[in-house]
């Protein structure tokens, strides 16, 4: 079989217009290199999706993107400048919704803290709240504990506590990884609807691969051992995004087989 | 639903009255001499007796200061220490032979080295006090500092919280299922030390009413102060209870 899929692609660095930019990111952690080495531009507002075997480094590339980590190698730019700290334009959507919210505060508390962090007078943050929780569809749940609360529904006010920080970039570890089929494909498109209000950059790490397709702008494919780029998919999809028509359209399913084929070659 | 709480309720008081009624019993018979053991009536009338011209009040208020002054210091103390040594690894792994060394040492042991230092006075009763409630509070808080879900640290990293806003906000809280039981535990321990201390110390209080009752074969009064220290033990035990409660009415949304 052939396998022009596994043939390394970098995507060449434009540092003028990227605004999360990897420049030769590499990543050891105890001696063991994680990532050796990404090259990779975000451009503002795009949807850029990354899928890849189990241990490619994902998750690892994600938090080098929020600064959680510090590359051993090469630099990650956000907007020009070296990342040195997690920033506050940059929101993380943790794929365990059920340990990143605070199980003590309603959903209203929840999002309170992210409007308290940034300084939001209080007068102001009930009604910030109240718009916040109605954007994602949790109107008429501020009084409710996480834990009253289904999957989903937790997944969307981590969401929500995130919109409140006011990011230009919403990076998202297989948010939707837990919930059940149904739940994930409506959140995808309240995801896509949201996105497309807000103008942000969203890197969007997720092992589905038909659902990066349907989401992104762009999907990279990582190589594991240690994680590198491997293939990189412009999807030139119409917008909106449709569940049944998207899916059924013969762009979508080349890319599909394009992806499948990739990921069965790189196990 | 209502009605079986209700029977339960009434069933758990005619168990306490059944108690009550066979101490009576057992006194009207005079199967233990009245010198040693008077019935309900009697120790009743001696604890109205104690409130109305006695200085029972004075003592039941000594007894109540003791535990409650030791209780608090230990609370602060505790917190502090425990929310130190919780968010630090390195001071965890530094500190941790000593607390396991003082912990386990019996209080009783270190009440003639408080008197010795600081004589029989009220501030050797706070320090008895308030180091031997210190740590189920100290042990509670850095286990529940230790435990806490470190997605959440990293929550705090991305909205930039300061150190300040993290304690408060994100480990307190998380912590204070486990800093509460410790509370509640050393509330028994402050009222165990309280009496000790008193009887030891000569200090006004209930302990010092109960020693010297006894002594002078005045039963009745005895077993008033003695009712009296239970009531103090089970109201304490409530109002914490309820404290608890409200402050984690989180928890009892994951039932």
């Amino acid at each position: 079989m052939a396998e022009p899929a596994l043939a390394l692609v970098q995507s060449s660095p434009s540092p003028a217009r990227a605004q999360i930019a990897f420049d030769n990111v590499a990543l050891m952690l105890g001696g063991k290199a994680i990532i050796n080495t990404i090259s990779l531009d975000v451009a503002a507002g795009e949807i850029l999706c990354v899928v890849g075997a189990s241990g490619c480094g994902k998750t690892t590339a994600l938090r080098l993107a929020a600064g959680l980590y510090q590359p051993t190698g090469g630099s990650v730019r956000f907007e020009g400048e070296a990342m040195r700290a997690p920033r506050r334009e940059i929101a993380v959507v943790f794929q365990d919704y059920g340990k990143a919210l605070l199980p003590w505060r309603t959903a209203a508390g929840n999002i309170s803290l992210a409007l308290e962090t940034i300084g939001m007078p209080s007068a102001q943050r009930e009604a910030r709240i109240t718009e916040l929780l109605a954007k994602v569809g949790l109107a008429g749940h501020a009084a409710k504990y996480p834990t009253e609360m289904s999957g989903g529904m937790q997944q969307r006010l981590q969401i929500a506590r995130c919109l409140a920080q006011d990011p230009k970039v919403l990076l998202m570890d297989e948010p939707f990884g837990a919930l059940d089929a149904m739940t994930r494909q409506g959140l995808q498109d309240e995801m896509l609807a949201l996105v497309a209000s807000t103008g942000a950059t969203v890197v969007f790490v997720t092992h589905d691969l038909e659902e990066a397709i349907y989401l992104g702008d762009r999907v990279i494919g990582l190589l594991p051992h240690p994680g590198r780029v491997g293939l990189e998919l412009k999807i030139d999809l119409p917008r909106p995004r449709d569940q049944l028509a998207t899916r059924e359209h013969p762009e979508f399913l080349r890319l599909r087989r394009a992806l499948f084929d990739f990921i069965k070659a790189s196990e | 639903m209502r009605w079986s709480v209700l029977g339960w309720r009434l069933a758990s008081f005619a168990v306490a009255a059944g108690i009550i009624a066979l101490w009576q019993l057992a006194a009207n018979q005079r199967l233990i001499s009245p010198v040693f053991l008077p019935g309900p009536d009697r120790a009743w009338a001696s604890l109205m007796r104690g409130f109305t011209s006695g200085d029972l009040l004075t003592k039941l208020m000594g007894t109540l200061t003791h535990m409650a002054y030791g209780w608090l210091l230990a609370s602060i103390a505790g917190v502090a220490l425990g929310a130190m040594i919780g968010s630090s690894k390195a001071m965890r792994i530094y500190v941790a032979p000593t607390l396991e060394l003082l912990r386990p040492l019996p209080v009783s042991a270190i009440i003639p080295v408080a008197i010795a230092a600081l004589g029989l006075s009220q501030g050797m009763a706070l320090f008895v006090i308030a180091f031997g409630s210190l740590w189920p509070m100290l042990l509670g808080t850095v286990h529940g500092f230790a435990a806490v879900e470190p997605r959440l640290y990293e929550v705090a990293r991305v909205l930039h919280m300061s150190r300040l806003a993290v304690i408060f906000k994100i480990a307190l809280p998380s912590a204070a299922p486990d800093i509460l039981a410790g509370m509640r535990l050393s509330l028994t321990v402050a009222l165990i030390l309280a009496v000790v201390c008193e009887m030891l110390a000569g200090l006004d209080g209930l302990g010092q009413w109960v020693l010297l009752s006894a002594r002078s074969f005045r039963s009745a009064d005895l077993f008033a102060g003695v009712m009296l220290l239970g009531v103090i033990g089970y109201v304490t035990a409530l109002a914490m209870g309820a404290a608890e409660s409200r402050l984690l009415r989180w928890q009892a949304a994951r039932r």
